[in-house]
């Protein structure tokens, strides 16, 4: 079996909170902010993830998001999926119906 | 219940007014998150795993009906229709955004509510026995005291930033539903030899990281120096509490490493140079804040079992069930107190959607005085129902989903937000709550069982309660999955007691049926009325061990 890939080796997406709202996002292409992890940005190494961080980053200081940063995802499926399970609940919801 | 003078009123209006301000400095741009962060927290505003959520005060867990609807209100307005009761008799709501915020603390200002002392290292919201005012057991109504300590604490300059948070509980009664012994003071009422009531003083318990139960710093506090005394108490800890970790800061590890003789020497010392100062209680003034928790105006009935619930106890098999499990009794001849269950199997622990709330403040006005209670049990109560008018109040909550016949057996489970809201989580709480909620939800075997206390936490900080919990479940995280660590034998009643490990974390399936290999070992071994955790004080953690890992 294959080892699995490490988590810096792996695609990254970045993801923050909207300020005004609180809303999870995620950077898009056009650097803009979505709420679904479907339209985020794909960073497919290092040097991509970084310039995509600085430039939440600097929104951050522009006051439109917060604490962005960046997270792994399996892209084999789609929409992308986070490979941490705090990720994916931020991603996708609870897993529990409210009342 | 106490009402706010024009001076409780304007602190809050004013708080509501400057958030406001810094609401719309850091929207624009002005404060950055560093320094905004700090002032959001002092106003109860988290942000969260998916959002900003709102942790409301609800100052000793009481409620009007006015208030309930109100909070029923913001579920609405500015969140997703519903709110979550919490181990510190608050409620929570998770989805709200910034911008909306300071509206939604006006809405709560105008019903005497706010987010003070709901987050930062002040002293925070008192908690006490939800039965307060209302229980048989009763020496003295703990509300009074703790409102005096709302009023003394609120905006304290001295304890505005303590090492770390600061927790009060307070009970008046000998069998402690307040958890007294597991908070960094603990104040518990009762009689001296000399028939006055006053306090004993406990000291340094706690959970989280560190749990330790409380020592008794003094047996018996005169009741007009409660306010120099916890003072005094204060100074040392601001003193010589640690802040050079934030794991360490808490009072516990303090009372741990000095001792609780040298605690007590530093206490007395400082408590003799202030005690007959100005924070001795004149006894109007006391007088004063006692009349507002003047008991409601009772009927004056008969003692006994009132024959309308002696009825439909006998005929309705549902209703008695329900009353068996969901009554107490009252101080007042002809009363009950009524414990609504907020753990419906298969729901979130504590949640309550906007319409409940609405149904509860009604059943309220009409059958217990517009009274409510918050436990920190996370369910709700009516402190004051006619016994005559159970089968009533019964049949109005059953139409909400209100009626759940559960507490204090295996399904009624303290769970903390866990993973699935909170960001400090390691592992979720609410779906392993739920899957045992349900794998208990046969009556018949779930009465049989009998009180049964089960707690869980999604990480260290045992915002769930789970050292005292009689089976207390601990999620970790073990490289990158969700792992329980179960403990048994924990209390936090007059007997408390801190849980002990019984072996190697389980993961979410096999807690679930570990549970219940613990819970058939105990039907199998428990002699004659023992409830579960007689058994196993009596036998250890040996059988039930055995039990979950032979199949391992």
């Amino acid at each position: 079996m294959a080892k699995a890939p490490k988590l810096n080796d792996r695609p990254h997406v970045v993801t923050a909170n909207h300020l005004s709202t609180g809303d999870v996002v995620y950077l898009t292409a056009q650097n803009e902010w979505s709420r679904a992890i479907a339209d985020a940005v794909i960073a497919p190494n290092a040097e991509a993830a970084a310039a995509y961080l600085a430039e939440a980053e600097e929104q951050a200081r522009r006051n439109i998001v917060v604490a962005p940063y960046l997270i792994p995802v399996d892209t084999q499926v789609s929409p992308p999926n986070p490979i941490q399970f705090r990720e994916r609940i931020r991603a996708f919801g609870p897993t529990t119906e409210a009342a | 219940m106490y009402k706010y003078d024009q001076l409780d009123q304007t602190i809050v209006e004013e708080r509501v007014a400057q958030f406001r301000d810094q609401v719309a400095r850091r929207i624009a741009g002005e404060l950055s998150e560093d320094e905004f962060k700090p002032l959001r927290l002092q106003n109860g505003l988290y942000l969260q795993l998916h959002a900003y959520m709102l942790r409301v005060a609800i100052p000793y867990g009481v409620l009007s009906s006015r208030q309930l609807r109100q909070l029923a209100h913001i579920a609405c307005r500015y969140d997703r229709g519903w709110g979550h009761f919490t181990t510190r008799q608050n409620i929570q709501f998770n989805w709200i955004k910034l911008e909306e915020a300071p509206d939604a603390l006006a809405d709560l200002a105008k019903v005497q509510m706010h987010a003070i002392q709901t987050s930062g290292n002040c002293i925070r919201n008192t908690t006490t026995d939800q039965f307060a005012g209302a229980a048989a057991d009763e020496i003295e109504d703990p509300r009074v005291w703790c409102e005096i300590i709302r009023q003394w604490s609120t905006f304290h300059p001295e304890f505005s930033f303590l090492p770390r948070k600061f927790k009060i509980a307070v009970t008046g009664s000998p069998n402690d539903r307040a958890a007294v012994r597991v908070h960094d003071i603990g104040l518990r009422m009762h009689k001296n030899a000399r028939g006055e009531v006053g306090f004993e003083v406990i000291v340094g318990g706690g959970l989280g990281r560190t749990p330790f139960i409380g020592k008794t710093i003094r047996d018996f506090l005169p009741k007009q120096h409660l306010l120099s005394y916890l003072e005094a108490i204060l100074r040392v800890y601001n003193q010589f509490g640690r802040r050079d970790n934030m794991y360490k800061a808490r009072i516990k590890v303090l009372v741990h490493e000095i001792g609780i003789e040298a605690m007590r020497e530093k206490v007395e010392a400082e408590w003799q140079a202030i005690k007959d100062g100005a924070l001795q209680l004149p006894q109007d003034l006391v007088d004063q804040i006692a009349a507002h928790f003047a008991p409601p105006p009772f009927e004056t009935l008969p003692a006994g079992i009132a024959p309308e619930y002696a009825q439909a106890f006998r005929t309705d098999f549902e209703f008695g069930l329900w009353a068996r499990r969901n009554t107490a009794k009252h101080k007042q001849p002809g009363y009950a107190i009524v414990t609504i269950s907020l753990k419906k199997e298969g729901e979130a622990p504590g949640d309550a959607s906007a319409e409940q709330m609405q149904a509860v403040a009604d059943i309220a006005d009409r059958y217990s005085f517009g009274e409510i209670r918050v436990t920190h049990e996370q369910n709700l109560v009516l402190p004051h129902v006619k016994q005559a008018d159970l089968p009533a109040v019964w049949r109005a909550l059953k139409a909400y989903d209100l009626a759940t016949p559960n507490v204090g057996l295996a399904s009624d489970i303290i769970a903390c937000p866990g993973l699935d809201y909170c960001a400090l989580a390691n592992a979720r709480s609410i779906p392993v709550a739920q899957q045992i909620a349900l794998r208990f939800k046969n009556w018949e075997r779930a009465h049989d069982i009998g009180e049964l206390k089960i707690k869980i936490s999604g990480c260290i900080n045992a915002c769930g309660h789970h050292h005292v919990g009689h089976i207390g479940i601990l999620g970790v995280d073990k490289a990158g999955e969700e792992y329980y660590q179960v403990t048994l034998g924990g209390s936090a009643d007059q007997n408390a007691s801190l849980g002990d490990l019984i072996g190697p974390g389980l993961d979410a399936r096999q807690v679930v049926d570990a549970i219940d290999a613990i819970v058939e070992t105990y039907l199998r071994i428990r002699q004659k009325d023992e409830i579960f955790l007689d058994t196993y004080r009596r036998v250890g953690l040996k059988p039930f061990k055995e039990a979950v890992y032979a199949a391992a």
